[in-house]
């Protein structure tokens, strides 16, 4: 790992167009070998501010510094050698292979008539081989997919051999495939190569993994700037973009679409990770979910609070209890349905399988997913026809049956 | 350059090299290809018309600088003369074509989209169809010349000054598209005025000729351009910055504003002076610079700017020998010609969707 030295620094900064101003006070610093994201929602000001940086705008109000140098002070040319660009729109010319659309990173280093010598070649081929494109070299630019469009855009950009890449929504319009591929190469050239690379991103699960740092914008500044553990809450995510229907868990770091629970109500016994793909599925198809009894940081109870649920939890470690299960049963008599996730039972939570005959006594409909096998406890019975061992066939099952009663 | 294939873990560098010695030869090719046949067709140029004139006869009028004899004063004033400037004209024209598609990334834009042969179409009709030429009875060519000289470089002097304003290349695009109508509206005026007999004179002169070249005006054409094409082809490398568009072209270190100047003078210097000499020739400026990019096979202007002077000359030395000889004695207006060849080229080529810019 190389020593880090801050190569891009912002002061007090203001972008914007001529009679706009898109951010102001803006303060980031960036170190050499650090992976930095630009978050927050479209038209916020994540371009402005790299199209400022990459002096692609003139600076409104403040200062840039480049490597300690102010950037209205530093020739093109020579910003060239330190500093490159990805940007969105589609630069494709016909008949240009992709090695020698790569080659025209050399720009800032070759003369005049932009031959390539030995070194120049070495240069492209690294990138190439960086980006893991070596194998496209020979292919047209118009005929790559737009994933594989993507590396060859960055490895142009790494051919610059810049201290720092500004990368405008690298992501954008990519598979989760090449998604991966083009954050982990990203990641690749910090670690190996040193640079720093600041992209601004739409893909707050994966900015919250792979960026050391990530900015958040918001109210025309930057609302934080630091290590996305820091950064990224359940709050700050759910204010950044405004999520109506979605919710952002810290602890698992995706993101959960919450339902809009205009169908009937389903309780589900669950835990041990045993009901969470239910709770999202259930959820997708407009049922109101309700759970119990979770133990605290069970994963089910980590799904369950981003989908918006609220579950009726246990202590962790200790034996569910007759008033924690009292209450899972004045929430269950209001349910529709009552679904017994095939959650591993044991000791502590065996409280959870009377949860399962009351329900019955109730004449509530009972589903079972067949999950975990018992290990020598035994469950109560449910009819075969209730039970599926699928979640979604599960879901399918109590869709008929629900539509049946009424 | 001579890498021979030694493992088979180096294969991806080595097949590029291999691509490279490929390409390289196929440019060589090219090259001399297009070299011999305009040699052919410039030798053709000179010998064929209504008088045949054989190669030994030829030769000796050359070297001896025989301008009395009859056939010596048809080759040094009048078939020489046209053969160069149509060969000129017509690179020219190309590589005003090749700057203009590159600047605007746009495959079918042609070197007078700014409004340069409108503009000299304006003054032309001024002195043709008016009675501007107060006590001149016949037309004085020079003055159509001046006239059209007059007319391109006004425009051009327009175009510049508001492109220096606009952010954008497609505003420019679309000011030099209006410039153009308002030069078109005026003339058309101009035409509904005009007596009859002008008329015809004027429509012929719209559709070019390379007839009538004296050699002053090839000094200026050899000169004037042949310093143009030096400085085009010394921008190269920006040029090929530009194909990825003007903010990475920035971002690697193009003086935008600068480059953006030079383009546009280079190209419409070189438009403004055939306008002016030979009249608007169409579609050679539009269709030659596909050609070259398929014949060579690359996109990167360091190639296709000779490439462009060298098939730009071949096909225009091509399209004025046929206006000359197809329907001989009479004269075909060379844009005819053209016109004929290059739209077909024009629209297979955009089928077969190879040249999208």
């Amino acid at each position: 790992m190389m020593k880090s030295k801050s190569v891009l620094k912002t002061e007090n900064l203001s972008v914007g167009y001529p009679g706009k101003t898109v951010l102001e006070s803006v303060n980031l610093d960036f170190y050499s070998g650090e992976f930095v994201s630009l978050l927050g929602p479209n038209g916020v000001g994540k371009s402005t501010l790299l199209r400022t940086l990459s002096s692609l705008l003139s600076i409104r109000k403040g200062r840039v510094l480049v490597m300690g140098k102010s950037l209205d002070t530093i020739p093109a040319p020579e910003l060239a050698k330190v500093m490159s660009v990805v940007l969105t729109h589609k630069a494709v010319p016909p008949l240009f292979q992709a090695y020698d659309f790569v080659a025209m990173g050399r720009y800032p280093h070759t003369r005049w008539t932009g031959r390539l010598d030995t070194e120049d070649d070495r240069v492209v081929m690294d990138a190439l081989s960086m980006v893991r494109a070596q194998d496209l070299i020979l292919r047209d630019m118009s005929t790559l997919s737009d994933g594989e469009r993507q590396k060859i855009l960055i490895a142009r950009a790494l051919a610059q051999e810049p201290e720092i890449i500004l990368l405008d929504e690298p992501t954008m319009h990519l598979d989760l495939k090449h998604r991966m591929e083009i954050m982990s190469i990203l990641k690749d050239m910090c670690r190996k190569k040193g640079i720093c690379v600041v992209a601004s991103l739409h893909d707050i699960e994966v900015a919250s993994r792979v960026s050391d740092r990530v900015a958040l914008i918001q109210n025309n500044t930057i609302a934080r700037f630091g290590p996305p553990e820091d950064v990224l809450l359940e709050d700050t995510v759910s204010d950044l973009y405004d999520f109506g229907d979605a919710g952002f868990s810290r602890l698992l770091g995706n993101i959960e679409f919450r339902g809009n629970m205009e169908k009937g109500a389903v309780f589900v016994i669950g835990g041990m990770g045993s009901a969470s793909v239910l709770y999202r599925l259930l959820s997708k198809k407009g049922y109101r979910v309700k759970t119990g009894v979770l133990f605290k940081n069970d994963v089910d109870y980590h799904v369950a609070k981003s989908l918006n649920i609220n579950p009726l939890i246990e202590n962790t470690l200790q034996p569910v209890s007759d008033h924690s299960i009292k209450s899972a049963l004045s929430a269950l008599q209001e349910c529709d349905a009552v679904v017994d996730a095939g959650f591993e039972a044991a000791d502590l939570n065996r409280g959870n399988l009377t949860l399962i005959d009351s329900a019955k006594q109730l004449g509530k409909p009972v589903f079972r997913l067949n999950g975990t096998p018992s290990n020598g406890i035994i469950r109560p019975e449910i009819s075969m026809d209730m039970t599926a061992s699928t979640e979604s066939a599960l879901v399918g099952l109590i869709e008929r049956k629900m539509a049946e009663v009424s | 350059m001579t890498t021979p294939i030694t493992s088979s873990a180096l294969a991806p560098s080595t097949d590029y090299t291999i691509h490279r010695q490929l390409m390289w030869r196929r440019r060589t090719i090219s090259y001399i290809f297009f070299g011999l046949v305009l040699l052919l067709i410039l030798a053709a140029n000179i010998m064929k018309g209504s008088v045949d004139i054989r190669f030994s006869e030829l030769w000796t009028i050359l070297a001896s600088h025989d301008i009395e004899s009859v056939n010596g004063f048809i080759i040094w004033k009048i078939r020489l003369p046209r053969a160069i400037s149509a060969a000129l004209g017509g690179g020219y024209l190309a590589i005003a074509g090749l700057l203009l598609q590159v600047y605007f990334r746009n495959p079918i834009v042609g070197p007078f989209i700014l409004g340069i042969s409108s503009g000299a179409t304006l003054t032309v009709s001024f002195v043709m169809l008016t009675s501007l030429t107060l006590g001149m009875t016949a037309l004085n060519p020079f003055m159509a010349t001046l006239a059209a000289f007059v007319g391109a470089y006004g425009v051009m002097l327009v175009v510049i000054s508001i492109a220096g304003r606009v952010k954008n290349a497609v505003t420019l695009l679309i000011v030099g598209l209006m410039m153009g109508y308002l030069c078109h509206a005026v003339t058309s005026i101009l035409v509904a005025f005009a007596e009859k007999e002008k008329i015809k004179g004027f429509v012929l002169w719209q559709l070019g000729s390379f007839s009538g070249f004296r050699w002053s005006e090839i000094e200026i054409l050899t000169l004037g351009g042949g310093l143009i094409c030096v400085l085009v082809y010394a921008l190269s490398k920006p040029l090929n910055a530009f194909l990825l568009g003007e903010d990475y072209a920035a971002s690697m270190g193009v003086n935008i504003k600068v480059f953006r100047l030079l383009i546009l003078l280079s190209s419409c210097a070189l438009a403004g002076m055939i306008t002016a000499m030979a009249g608007p020739v169409a579609f050679v400026g539009l269709a030659v610079p596909h050609m070259v990019r398929l014949a060579f096979g690359t996109s990167d202007n360091i190639i296709l700017v000779p490439g462009c002077l060298l098939v730009g000359a071949v096909v225009t030395s091509l399209c004025d020998f046929i206006a000359r000889m197809i329907f001989s004695p009479v004269e075909l207006p060379i844009s005819a010609i053209t016109a004929f060849f290059g739209a077909p080229i024009v629209i297979s080529l955009l089928m077969k969707r190879k040249v999208v810019l």
